[in-house]
């Protein structure tokens, strides 16, 4: 009953899609958006602003990833994101010092969220839906707690020059830092030993075990990577408004999810490209970017953004790898 | 005496397969009609023609006088034929009552709207239980009832809408003797309205017991309808197993092992009890097969050795080291593995390539930290993959091929070529030949046998007794989560294995 005969497969449009389908919406919108308003958008400035914009829904997404790979979802992300920018914010308005020395910490009390998140879903065995749907509450109810529901302001200029700032005048630090994680977590998804032992558990979490692997070790490193990007993105943001927000990144979860799904990420885990998570980053920078040219109000985003999400499952479910499922 | 339902020389066949060949079965009222048979004999297929579930390729069908060609669940139902499945299908979480009659809710008009008519619904099932012998309110929450409950309430269900042919399948599975008892005062009960009743089962003790008549299959084959009275459990064991042996005895059993045990385990005890007490012996240069019938504990015990499932007592020694394993994990960095009995749910990664595959346990095996560690090294991967398939002779296109094109025979040998990469010391095959064709199987045999001269520790779980007598040294019968008879090759006989397993 194999096929071993038929040495070349041919590539159907599935394939294609499969391979390509991130890429041609992105183009797609670009062109729309061209059409459009092509003086204002069509430009490289405006395409370096929104991909600045889109930094933090690719840090986001890239922790988002993980979750997604696994076959679970983490709600968290933005709570985590705004408690790690009030955090931070605090602890340099408290005269922590040096600079460096706290981006660490955050880096490592993001890890340390996405911990606590993953030893939750080991020791409970709930879906990741469950519990991140939680502790998104609580840590946002936490983060209204640390900065009494105000801004905290008055975060150290050295910290917002640099970070919110731009390499060579040209180029914005975000789009750096983004980048920079993402090249991480692409070298780690296909480089590394982990990296392909997540995406067999993410195919099949049964076969994975019986393979011999950690299943609740490699689970519990795929949240503390979400923890850590969220606080990556929590940085980033304040940096570049100034302040820490506490209701800062309210509802991009979504955004996130959106982003790996339109990225090809299968939802039911253990197929997706880092780098297509990527361009869905940029294509959810466009789409708040273009629709604000165009002058539709944040609103006609949201729904844009929710169609969109509707319309790449839906796409993959007819024509993606995971069809079959 | 007529019958209440009869199937005349039924055949059928999947493609591929000839599931039954020329059965006859019919169910008179007032008897209880055994059907008995091993694994796979075809029990199954033929009662799902019954439910209607399948169609039969060649046969006739016969209920109340008229022949049909096959039957639909609707004609099923209409001619009273009810069906107790082994996974009972009872709602857990609404009532007895509501249970009794989901589907086929009562109701009574109140100013012409139909509603569901509650009393009426009680008052009937009160009835009902009361007949059967079950003490509960029909009130209460089936969830909370014992399986035996459940099964009762089954079995009110095919009452309270008058079957008169009620199947049930192995429904002393999971019951305690005193459980027992009471089914069969139901079924005693049930034969006296004139019910038939069929009985699957492969308890020989139960057949005698409650049985009047007695169907026997073999392989999908008939061997023969026969009255109880004249049956005794050698008698059954014989028509179950048949005269000649399929297969034979291994050649040249080895017997002369030396004194060296690669593995031992010692009064292996599971968490959940599904393996009590087990120990065996697995000395250098033979093969150890595990007889028994499925739920007997066999693949429970070789999960457990594995770090699958947890033990709570037990010891276990690789060349007289002293194991704590207690994940899948730390068994292959052990050097212990399990080849799975079901590929699909916990063999391969399914959106693996063949080469990402066959590398897993070898990486897993060299890396630190809980398996965290370690990159993936291109080169040494394909040389690793290579080796593995041209040693498995893997029919493939390429090794990036992914997994799940290629046909269950070539998946198999991926995942054995996957274990052989990691270099293992004792290599557990759970049916290993499972839904493979007829030339892969002379491989894998050849394949445990050379391990086993290497040295290497081979444990074989196997339903097929003539692929255990054919390739073990010793089999082990396991029964009821026990270790109930050791044999060495040239003294088993597949009907003392059948006996053993099938003892009480």
């Amino acid at each position: 009953m194999s096929k071993n005969e038929n040495t070349k497969i041919k590539k159907s449009f599935n394939d294609y899609w499969n391979s390509y389908s991130t890429v041609a919406i992105l183009i797609l919108m670009l062109i729309v958006f061209s059409i459009l308003k092509p003086s204002a958008f069509a430009n490289v400035p405006n395409y370096i602003k929104i991909i600045e914009q889109s930094s933090i829904y690719i840090l986001l997404a890239c922790g988002e990833f993980f979750a997604i790979i696994l076959g679970g979802i983490d709600l968290s992300v933005s709570s985590v994101m705004a408690l790690s920018g009030v955090v931070c914010a605090k602890l340099m308005v408290a005269g922590w010092h040096p600079v460096a020395a706290v981006i660490v910490g955050i880096f490592l009390f993001g890890g340390l969220v996405g911990a606590i998140n993953g030893m939750l879903i080991n020791i409970t065995k709930l879906p990741p839906f469950i519990i991140t749907l939680g502790s998104q509450s609580i840590f946002r109810g936490l983060t209204y707690i640390l900065s009494e529901a105000r801004s905290v302001s008055g975060i150290s200029t050295g910290f917002t020059q640099f970070v919110g700032g731009k390499i060579g005048g040209v180029i914005p630090m975000p789009i750096i830092i983004a980048l920079i994680v993402a090249g991480l977590v692409i070298f780690f998804t296909t480089k590394t030993k982990a990296g392909r032992n997540i995406y067999a558990l993410g195919g099949n979490p049964q076969s994975a075990y019986f393979a011999g692997i950690t299943t609740n070790t490699h689970q519990l490193v795929c949240f503390i990577i979400s923890g850590i990007c969220a606080s990556l993105a929590g940085m980033v943001n304040i940096a570049r408004l100034s302040s820490a927000e506490p209701n800062a990144g309210t509802g991009f979860e979504t955004y996130a999810i959106a982003a790996v799904i339109i990225g090809g990420t299968s939802f039911f885990g253990g197929q997706g490209t880092v780098w297509k998570v990527v361009i869905g980053g940029i294509i959810i920078g466009t789409i708040n970017n273009g629709l604000n040219m165009v002058g539709l109000s944040s609103y006609y985003q949201q729904m844009a953004m929710g169609a969109l999400i509707i319309m790449a499952v839906t796409l993959d479910r007819f024509f993606g790898a995971s069809k079959n499922k | 005496m007529n019958s209440l339902v009869e199937m005349r020389n039924i055949t059928k066949k999947f493609p591929g397969v000839t599931a039954l060949k020329g059965v006859n079965f019919d169910v008179r009222p007032g008897e209880v009609h055994i059907l008995l048979g091993e694994n796979g004999a075809g029990k199954s297929t033929l009662m799902k023609m019954l439910s209607g579930a399948y169609e039969p390729t060649e046969g006739t069908m016969v209920a109340n006088g008229k022949e049909f060609p096959r039957f639909t669940p609707k004609i099923s139902q209409d001619n009273g034929i009810s069906i107790i499945y082994q996974e009972l299908s009872v709602i857990n979480e609404i009532s007895i009552q509501e249970n009794i009659f989901v589907g086929k809710l009562l109701t009574k008009r109140i100013a012409g709207i139909p509603v569901v008519d509650n009393a009426s619904m009680r008052r009937r099932t009160e009835e009902v239980l009361r007949e059967i012998g079950l003490d509960r309110k029909p009130n209460v929450p089936v969830g909370q009832l014992s399986i035996s409950e459940k099964q009762m309430v089954e079995i009110a269900k095919a009452v309270a809408f008058d079957a008169k042919v009620i199947i049930m399948d192995e429904p002393t599975t999971s019951l305690t003797t005193e459980e027992i008892n009471h089914l069969y005062e139901i079924i005693d009960n049930l034969k006296k309205q004139g019910k038939g009743i069929v009985f699957i089962s492969h308890k020989l003790d139960e057949v005698l017991t409650v049985g009047d008549r007695v169907t026997i299959l073999k392989d999908g084959a008939y061997v023969g309808t026969y009255p109880i009275s004249e049956m005794d459990e050698d008698r059954l064991v014989k028509l179950m197993v048949g005269r000649e042996i399929k297969g034979s005895h291994l050649k040249n059993p080895n017997k002369d092992y030396g004194d060296e045990i690669i593995f031992e385990a010692k009064n292996i005890t599971r968490k959940d009890n599904k393996v009590r007490n087990v120990s065996f012996q697995l000395r250098k240069g033979e093969i150890l097969g595990f007889s028994g019938l499925v739920g007997a504990g066999r693949t429970e015990l070789m999960e457990a050795i594995f770090g699958a499932r947890p033990i709570k007592s037990g010891e276990m020694y690789l060349y007289g080291r002293k194991l704590d394993i207690k994940s899948t994990y730390q068994a292959v960095k052990e050097g212990i593995v399990l080849v799975t009995e079901n590929r699909r749910e916990t063999g391969f990664s399914p959106y693996h390539s063949i080469k990402q595959n066959m590398v897993q346990a070898k990486g897993l095996k060299e890396a630190k930290f809980n398996g965290l560690s370690g990159l993936i090294h291109e080169k040494e991967e394909q040389a690793v993959a290579e080796e593995q398939a041209e040693a498995m002779q893997v029919k493939c296109a390429s090794l990036s091929q992914i997994i799940t094109e290629l046909s269950g025979g070539n998946q198999q040998k991926v995942i054995l070529g996957r274990w052989m990469a990691s270099n293992p010391e004792l290599i557990i095959f759970d049916e290993p030949t499972k839904g493979i064709d007829v030339g892969t199987k002379s491989e894998i045999y050849k394949l445990m046998r050379r391990l086993a001269e290497q040295g290497k520790g081979v444990l074989v779980v196997s339903s097929e007794m003539p692929e255990l007598l054919s390739t073990c040294d010793r089999i082990i019968v396991m029964n009821d989560g026990q270790s109930r008879g050791e044999f060495d090759n040239a003294d088993a006989t597949e009907e003392e294995l059948v006996r053993v397993a099938t003892m009480a």
